[in-house]
C-alpha cells in the first residue's frame, strides 16, 4: 500500500492530539524552564552541620581574634571575634582569608625549579627529597667553614616559628637572621636609647582622649587594624581629639578633628617643636620628669635653642601658632598619646622621628599610664629554650658579624637592616650562599624591589617557605610550602593592639588541603638532618611538641580560650634580657591559675627600666642629626609618596579577589594604577583626570593614570602600597604599579635604618 | 481571625549608618561578598558592572586643599516601603513577581530563579542598588569550596541585590521555632556588614521596636512616612518619597545636603514627608 | 488496499491515466485509523517512553530498611533525622551517627556487609540519594513545619518510615531534580499529599491559611523570601 498525503496528515494530527493529551509537552516545558534557571555549571554549595572554630588571624601583624564558620568540613566564612558576643569587627583582608586558603595560588607540594629563575617551571618533589635537597646544600656550606653564608628572612622575630628559624641559624653558625623592616625597628631602637632595654611600646588607645598621630594610618591598618579603628572611633565618641599629621587627606585625616598637612619628612622637627612649646610653657608633667627622666635639662636646652616653632614653620609648612596651639592641646589633654609609624608602620622611618615622638609621650608623663604609652619587655620572654651549644664552626660563623652590621659598632642601636643586607649581597655576591625566606615577600615589599630581586638572583640557593606563588617564591630554587594559618597551630604574640602583653593561639580550622607542612616542622626536619651540633639544639619530636613545651602552663588556657596575658614586668636591660623570665598572670578577669613559683623581675632591672633618658651622648647624636632627606635630582620637580590603604594588603599575602574588587576605580582602572595629584599641580603639567602619564623617579618608571584629588598637597604624588604584583594569579597580577619599583632606600644617618618616605619624581604625558 | 504572624506587630527591619564613624575601610563590602556568595571577575574596575550589594561611595565637599573633606557612604539596598507600605519602586514594576515586598519584615526580596532579566527594577531603583549578571559567575578552581549553602549562587541573566542577609533571619527563626516559637531577639538577626564593621558604624534592627538600638537612634515617625526625628539622621533622596529603611547619620551639613541632592538655596531638613503626603 | 485497485487494473492504457483525485479518496474510517495510530503512538511515547527517557535510575548505595530501624529506636523519625541545636535539620544521617550503633557489624545481611566494609571500615560517608531534595533556591525550614505548624513527617514524605527497602532514585536528566518533586505519576496528578512537591504544592498549603500567610505585597500570600534563599 502507498501512504498518501492525507494519511500522513491524519497521522500527524493524531500524533499532535495524542501528544497534547500526554504529559510530554507540559512536563518538558516545565523542565526546560527549570533547566534554564539552574545551569549545571552554577555551583550548588553543599549543606551540612554549622559550627564555629575560634582562631587568630596572622595575615598582618595585628593578630586579631577571628572565628571561622564551617559547614561540615568546609570553611565558609571568617568573622571577627569581639570582646562582647561572638561577632566583632574584622578587616577586609581577614574576611578574605578563605580565598587564600582555597585559592589557586596555593602551592600544593614541594617544588624545585627546573628552568631559569622566575620563569615559573617547576618539578614536584616529595617532602623527603625537598628536605634532603636543603640539607645537602646547607651541610656543604657548613663543611666549607662558612656557616655565616646562610641567611634567613622572616616576617617577624616573634613567636616560636621565627625563633626556631633564628635558632637554626645560631646553631648552624650564622648571625644573618633578618626580620622584614617595620616601624618596630625604629621604635625599638628609640627604646634602647632612652631606657636601655629591649622592649616594645603599645598605646593604650582604649583609654586615651587625645591622639597626636604622626602619619599613622589609624583607619587604614595601623597596629591591630580593627582594634585601632574601634578605639579611635570610641575615643571620638567620648569627645576625644584626633590630630593627624600627614600631607594627604587619608581616611585617618578625614576622621581627624585637626588635619595638619605637614611637609613629609619634617615630622621629627614638628614633634621637637611641640616639645619646645610644652617645655617652654611649663606644661610638661613635672612629677614624671622628676621621677623618671634623665637628661631633662639638656634636652630642654637643646629644643629651646634649635626647635622654636617659628624655626620649623618653614620646613614643616605649619605656622608657629598652629604648632603651639596643637602642642598645648596635647599637653593639656587628660590622657594624651603621640603615635609614631607612617602608614601601617611597614617602614622604619628615621630614628630621630621615633625618638621625638617618644619624648613627647614622656613629656606629658603618659608612659605606663592608662591611655598612654605602655612599655613592655620584648615579646619573646615566654620562649625559654636551653642555650645553643655551639661548636667551633658555629662560633667562628657567629663571630664573623652580621652582614648588615646591625648591632655592631657602626649601627649599635638597631637589630635588623634589611636594605644594607641587600646592598651587601649586591656588592659581594659570595657573601650569601643560601637564603631561607620564611613567609615573607621581600621581592615585592622592599623598596627598590628590582634591586632586591637582582640581589636574590646572585644567591646560588634560595629556599622559600611560602604558601603562595608570590614574587619571592618565583625567584627561589626550592619551595617548601607551609600550611596556611587556617591549617596550623602557632603562638602569636600580640604587640600592636591591646595594652596588655598578650599571646594568642592560631589553631587549625581545617585539615591541611595540600601536601604542605608546618614551617616549624620544616625547620625541625632540616635541623635534625644536619650534623650533630645543629641537630642537638632541637630536642623536640615535632613542632606541636615544641609549642606545647614552650607554652608550658599557658597551653591549656590558650587552647581553651585562645589567648594568654603575660604578667606585666619591667623590661630588662639590653645585655641581660635573656635572663629575665616572664611570670604567670593571675588577674581575675582571665581566670588563669596563678603559678606559685613565678619569679619576680630583678629589682635592679626594674628600677633601671623605669627611667627614661631624654638626652645623653647617644641621644644627642641622633636628635642633632639632620633629617634623612631625599636626594635632589634635577628634573624631578615632584615628590612621590606611598600611602597605605586597608583595601590593599601590603604584607606577605597579596590581595585576594574580594580585596581587589573593593579597590576604588580612582586607584586602579583596568590594569592601570592611578597616581593621586592635586588639580593645581596637574594643571601646571597639563594633565587631566584619567589621562595616561609616565611617572619617573631616579629608581624607575611606570605608566600610570592621573587621578585628581583636592585632598593631596600640591607638588606631591601618591600611590598605594601593595599593588603591581607580578606573581599570583590573573585576579591580582599586573594590576597597578608596585611603588617599591619606584622608590629606593634612604639610609637614616643616625641609625642606619631605612628612613625612606618618598622620592623625587616627574610626570610626563604618555 | 488573624493568628500568629499577623497578630504580632509587623517587623520593619532597617539600618542606621553613622557616617561620622564610617572610615571607608570596605569591610562591609567584603563581609557581604563572603556572606552572600557574591561573584567576582578578573577586572572589577568598571564599577557599573561590579556586583556589590553594598557599595561604599566616596563623596567630597569639593573645597580645595587643605579645606577638603571626604565622607564615605555605604549603600546597601534601601528596602523602600514606598508611599504606601510595599509600593517600592522596584517591586511595583517587576513583571515576573521575582521581587517582592514582605509586609511582615519590610524586606524587599529577589528570587533569582524567578527573574528573567528584563531589568525594569534596575531602571526603577533610584539608588543603583540592583545588579545584573551579564556573565555566569566563575570561581577559580577550588574556591567554590568557600561558598555558603545559605545563599543560592546566581546565574547569568538575573538581577541580584542586598537581602538584609535574610537567610540569617531564616536561620534565627528556625532556632526560635525549636525553642518554642519564641520571638527572634535583636542580636540573633544581624546583617553580615553590621557585624563586620570595625567602627560599629552600622546598626541594624527593627524600626518598629522601641527596644531596638536602631529605633532609639533613628526615632522614626510612623505618622510621617517614618521620617527620622533625630536631626542628625537623613535618608538618601528622601524627596522622591521612596521611604527607605536605611538611615544615615551625619553631623556635617554638607553631607546631609549631598544625601538628598539639595539645591543651592534649600535648607536641609526642609524636605520631610514625601510628595503627596501633605 | 482495495481503493487503489480500480485505476491500476482497468485497461491496458491505464498507465496513461493519472489517477483522479476522487478515485484515491480514502474512506473516513481509513483516515481515522491513521489519526488513531498517530495518537496512539504519541500517547505511548508521551506516557510510557518519555518518562523512561527523562529519568535516569540510580540505586541507593545500601538498601536501607526503615521499618527495621523504626522498631529499634524510641523517638521515631527524629531518632536519626533530628534537629540540631541551632534549629537546622540534620537530614540524612552521617556515618558518625550510624556508628553509635554500628560500631561493629550487626547481623549477616548483604546490606550490613556493604555498609560495614565500604563505609564504616573506610570511614567514608554513605552517599545517600535524597528523594525529597529541593533545588538550591529553596529554603525549606523543617523547624517551621514540624515545630511551628506541627505537621507530621508523613504529610510530605509519605510512608518512607515504614518501608522495608529503598526504591531506586530517579533523576531528571534535564533538570537534575529528583523525580519525587514532580511526582511519581508522570501525569502530575496527585492523590496523596506527599505525591508531589513542586512550588504550587507549597503555595497551595500556604494559601489555604491565608489569614496567617499574607505577607506578600505582590500576591497577598506568603512573601517569596519565606521559602526562597
Amino acid at each position: 500500500m502507498k501512504l498518501s498525503r492525507r494519511c500522513f496528515l491524519s497521522f500527524v494530527i493524531g500524533g499532535a492530539a495524542g501528544t497534547a493529551l500526554s504529559p510530554l509537552p507540559w512536563k518538558l516545558t516545565d523542565d526546560i524552564a527549570i533547566w534554564s534557571q539552574n545551569w549545571p555549571w552554577t555551583p550548588v554549595p553543599p549543606d551540612g552541620a554549622y559550627s564555629y572554630t575560634p582562631s587568630t588571624c596572622t595575615l598582618c601583624p595585628g593578630h586579631c581574634a577571628i572565628q571561622v564558620r564551617k559547614v561540615d568540613n568546609r570553611a565558609v566564612k571568617i568573622e571577627g571575634r569581639g570582646e562582647k558576643g561572638p561577632a566583632g569587627g574584622i578587616c577586609p583582608l581577614g574576611l578574605s582569608g578563605l580565598q587564600l586558603l582555597y585559592g589557586p595560588t596555593r602551592i600544593q607540594a614541594p617544588l624545585q625549579r627546573v628552568g631559569d629563575r622566575g620563569a615559573g617551571h617547576w618539578r614536584t618533589l616529595t617532602w623527603a627529597q625537598a628536605i634532603d635537597a636543603v640539607v645537602t646544600k646547607l651541610a656543604e656550606i657548613r663543611a666549607k667553614g662558612t656557616p655565616q653564608a646562610l641567611a634567613a628572612i622572616a616576617p617577624t622575630d616573634q613567636g616560636t616559628v621565627a625563633q626556631l628559624l633564628q635558632r637554626l641559624l645560631t646553631a648552624y653558625g650564622s648571625p644573618n637572621f633578618l626580620r622584614m623592616p617595620s616601624a618596630d625597628d625604629s621604635a625599638e631602637a628609640a627604646l634602647r636609647l632612652t631606657t636601655g632595654t629591649d622592649a616594645y611600646t603599645v598605646a593604650d588607645l582604649d583609654k586615651t582622649d587625645f591622639i597626636l598621630s604622626f602619619g599613622c594610618a589609624l583607619m587604614d591598618g595601623y597596629g591591630a587594624p580593627v582594634q585601632t579603628i574601634r578605639a579611635v572611633t570610641r575615643m571620638r565618641e567620648r569627645k576625644g581629639t584626633l590630630v593627624q599629621i600627614e600631607p594627604r587627606l587619608s581616611n585617618t585625616a578625614a576622621k581627624a578633628d585637626t588635619w595638619l598637612a605637614a611637609q613629609p619628612g619634617s615630622e621629627a622637627d614638628l614633634a621637637l617643636a611641640m616639645a619646645h612649646v610644652i617645655i617652654g610653657q611649663g606644661r610638661f608633667d613635672a612629677r614624671f620628669a622628676m621621677d623618671r627622666i634623665d637628661g631633662f635639662d639638656g634636652f630642654a636646652r637643646m629644643v629651646r635653642d634649635k626647635y622654636a616653632p617659628r624655626n620649623v614653620a618653614q620646613t614643616t609648612g605649619i605656622d608657629a601658632e598652629t604648632i603651639t596651639r596643637t602642642a598645648l592641646a596635647f599637653a593639656d589633654a587628660r590622657r594624651p598619646v603621640a603615635l609614631h609609624g607612617r602608614g601601617k608602620g611597614e617602614m622604619p622611618g628615621s630614628l630621630k622621628e621615633a625618638l621625638a615622638v617618644q619624648i613627647l609621650n614622656a613629656l606629658v608623663g603618659n608612659i605606663d599610664q592608662p591611655g598612654g604609652m605602655q612599655i613592655h619587655p620584648a615579646a619573646n620572654g615566654y620562649i625559654q629554650w636551653p642555650a645553643v651549644a655551639s661548636d667551633a664552626v658555629a662560633s667562628a660563623g657567629m663571630g664573623a658579624g652580621r652582614l648588615d652590621e646591625a648591632g655592631g659598632s657602626r649601627f649599635p642601636h638597631v637589630r635588623h637592616l634589611m636594605h644594607r643586607f641587600i646592598e651587601r649581597i649586591d656588592q659581594d655576591p659570595d657573601a650569601v650562599q643560601a637564603l631561607l625566606v620564611a613567609e615573607a615577600n621581600p621581592c615585592h615589599n622592599l623598596p627598590d624591589s628590582d634591586k632586591v630581586k637582582a640581589a636574590l638572583g646572585k644567591i646560588p640557593f634560595v629556599v622559600s617557605f611560602s604558601s603562595f606563588m608570590d614574587e619571592t617564591a618565583m625567584q627561589s630554587d626550592l619551595i617548601l610550602p607551609s600550611h596556611l594559618y587556617l591549617e596550623r597551630y602557632e603562638d602569636v604574640p600580640v604587640t600592636r593592639g591591646g595594652a596588655k602583653p598578650t599571646i594568642r593561639l592560631c589553631r587549625p580550622v581545617v585539615a591541611p588541603l595540600y601536601k604542605t607542612q608546618h614551617p616549624g616542622d620544616t625547620i625541625l626536619r632540616i635541623a635534625k638532618a644536619l650534623p650533630a651540633p645543629v641537630a642537638a639544639a632541637f630536642p623536640w619530636r615535632d613542632y606541636e611538641t615544641c609549642l606545647r613545651d614552650t607554652l608550658a602552663h599557658r597551653w591549656s588556657a590558650m587552647d581553651s580560650k585562645g589567648f594568654w596575658i603575660e604578667k606585666p614586668v619591667a623590661a630588662a636591660p639590653v645585655a641581660a634580657a635573656a635572663a629575665v623570665e616572664t611570670t604567670n598572670h593571675n588577674g581575675p578577669e582571665e581566670g588563669v591559675p596563678a603559678a606559685a613559683d613565678a619569679p619576680a623581675a630583678p629589682a635592679a632591672a626594674t628600677a633601671q627600666a623605669r627611667r627614661l633618658a631624654l638626652l645623653n651622648d647617644d641621644l644627642s647624636a641622633v636628635l642633632m642629626a639632620d633629617n634623612a632627606t631625599l636626594s635632589d635630582e634635577a628634573g624631578h620637580p615632584l615628590t612621590l609618596v606611598p600611602f597605605d590603604s586597608i583595601r590593599t594588603a601590603s604584607g606577605y599575602a597579596g590581595d585576594p579577589p574580594f580585596m581587589v574588587k573593593i579597590v576604588e576605580d580612582t586607584v586602579l582602572k583596568e590594569q592601570d594604577g592611578c597616581v593621586e595629584i592635586n588639580p593645581t599641580t596637574a594643571a601646571q603639567a597639563g594633565l587631566r583626570e584619567g589621562q595616561g602619564a609616565l611617572l619617573s623617579t631616579p629608581v624607575g618608571q611606570a605608566r600610570v593614570r592621573i587621578h585628581l584629588s583636592e585632598g593631596i598637597m600640591p607638588g606631591l604624588l601618591a600611590l598605594p602600597r601593595g599593588m603591581g604584583h607580578t606573581a599570583y594569579d590573573a585576579y591580582l597580577s599586573g594590576k597597578g604599579v608596585n611603588i617599591n619599583q619606584l622608590i629606593g632606600s634612604v639610609q637614616d644617618p643616625a641609625s642606619g635604618l631605612d628612613a625612606v618616605w618618598g622620592i623625587r619624581a616627574k610626570l610626563t604625558k604618555a | 481571625m488573624k493568628q500568629t504572624q499577623s497578630q504580632q506587630r509587623p517587623k520593619r527591619y532597617g539600618m542606621a549608618i553613622d557616617l561620622d564613624k564610617c572610615t571607608g575601610c570596605g569591610s562591609c563590602m567584603v563581609a557581604c561578598f563572603a556572606e552572600n556568595n557574591v561573584s567576582f571577575k578578573q577586572d572589577e574596575t568598571n564599577k557599573l558592572l561590579s556586583i556589590t550589594w553594598l557599595r561604599v561611595y566616596k563623596i567630597t565637599n569639593g573645597k580645595p586643599f587643605p579645606d577638603t573633606e571626604v565622607c564615605y557612604v555605604p549603600r546597601p539596598c534601601q528596602h523602600c516601603a514606598g508611599q504606601h507600605e510595599g509600593h517600592s519602586p522596584c517591586v511595583s514594576v517587576c513583571p515576573a513577581t521575582a521581587t517582592d515586598y514582605s509586609l511582615y519584615t519590610g524586606i524587599v526580596s529577589q528570587i533569582y530563579t524567578r527573574c528573567f532579566g528584563c531589568r525594569y527594577c534596575m531602571a526603577a531603583c533610584p539608588y543603583h542598588a540592583r545588579y545584573f549578571n551579564w556573565w555566569d559567575p566563575i570561581w577559580p578552581e577550588g574556591m567554590e569550596r568557600s561558598l555558603s549553602p545559605n545563599v543560592s549562587p546566581r546565574m547569568r541573566g538575573v538581577v541580584e541585590k542586598c537581602s538584609f542577609c535574610f537567610h540569617r533571619y531564616q536561620l534565627a527563626r528556625d532556632k526560635a521555632y525549636l525553642e518554642g516559637k519564641r520571638p527572634i531577639r535583636e542580636e540573633e538577626y544581624q546583617t553580615a556588614c553590621t557585624q563586620a564593621c570595625p567602627s560599629g558604624a552600622i546598626v541594624f534592627g527593627d524600626l518598629n521596636d522601641p527596644a531596638h538600638e536602631v529605633y532609639r537612634i533613628v526615632q522614626p515617625d510612623p505618622d510621617n512616612h517614618y521620617k527620622a526625628r533625630n536631626p542628625r539622621a537623613f535618608r538618601l533622596l528622601e524627596r522622591l518619597g521612596t521611604n527607605p529603611k536605611v538611615y544615615y547619620l551625619s553631623s556635617r551639613e554638607w553631607v546631609r545636603r549631598a544625601g538628598d541632592n539639595y539645591l543651592e538655596n534649600e535648607a536641609p531638613g526642609t524636605i520631610g514627608a514625601p510628595r503627596g503626603a501633605h | 488496499m482495495s481503493s487503489n485497485d480500480d485505476p491500476k487494473t482497468n485497461g491496458a492504457d491505464s498507465d496513461a491515466h493519472l489517477p483522479s483525485p476522487s478515485a484515491t479518496t480514502h474512506t473516513i474510517p481509513h483516515i481515522l485509523l491513521f489519526f488513531i495510530l498517530g495518537m496512539a503512538a504519541s500517547m505511548i511515547l508521551g506516557w510510557l517512553i518519555f518518562p523512561q527517557l527523562l529519568y535516569s535510575q540510580k540505586n541507593q548505595p545500601i538498601d536501607f530498611n526503615h521499618r527495621l530501624h523504626m522498631e529499634l529506636v524510641d523517638q521515631g523519625c527524629q531518632s536519626c533525622h533530628f534537629f540540631r541545636e541551632d534549629g537546622t535539620f540534620s537530614g540524612s544521617p552521617k556515618l558518625a551517627q550510624c556508628i553509635s550503633c554500628h560500631d561493629q557489624r550487626l547481623g549477616l545481611s548483604e546490606n550490613e556487609k556493604i555498609f560495614f566494609e565500604e563505609y564504616v571500615a573506610k570511614d567514608r560517608e554513605v552517599p545517600w540519594l535524597v528523594y525529597a531534595r529541593q533545588p538550591d533556591c529553596v529554603f525549606f525550614s523543617h523547624a517551621a513545619h514540624v515545630e511551628g505548624a506541627r505537621m507530621d513527617c508523613v504529610t510530605c514524605h509519605g510512608n518512607t518510615g515504614t518501608s522495608e527497602s529503598l526504591r531506586p532514585y530517579e533523576e531528571n536528566r534535564l533538570t537534575g531534580y529528583s523525580r519525587d518533586i514532580w511526582g511519581r505519576k508522570i501525569s502530575g496528578l496527585k492523590v496523596n499529599s506527599w505525591d508531589r512537591m513542586k512550588m504550587s504544592d507549597c503555595a497551595k498549603c500556604h494559601a489555604q491559611y491565608a489569614d496567617i500567610h499574607d505577607s506578600s505585597e505582590q500576591t497577598r500570600r506568603d512573601a517569596c523570601f519565606v521559602c526562597h534563599k
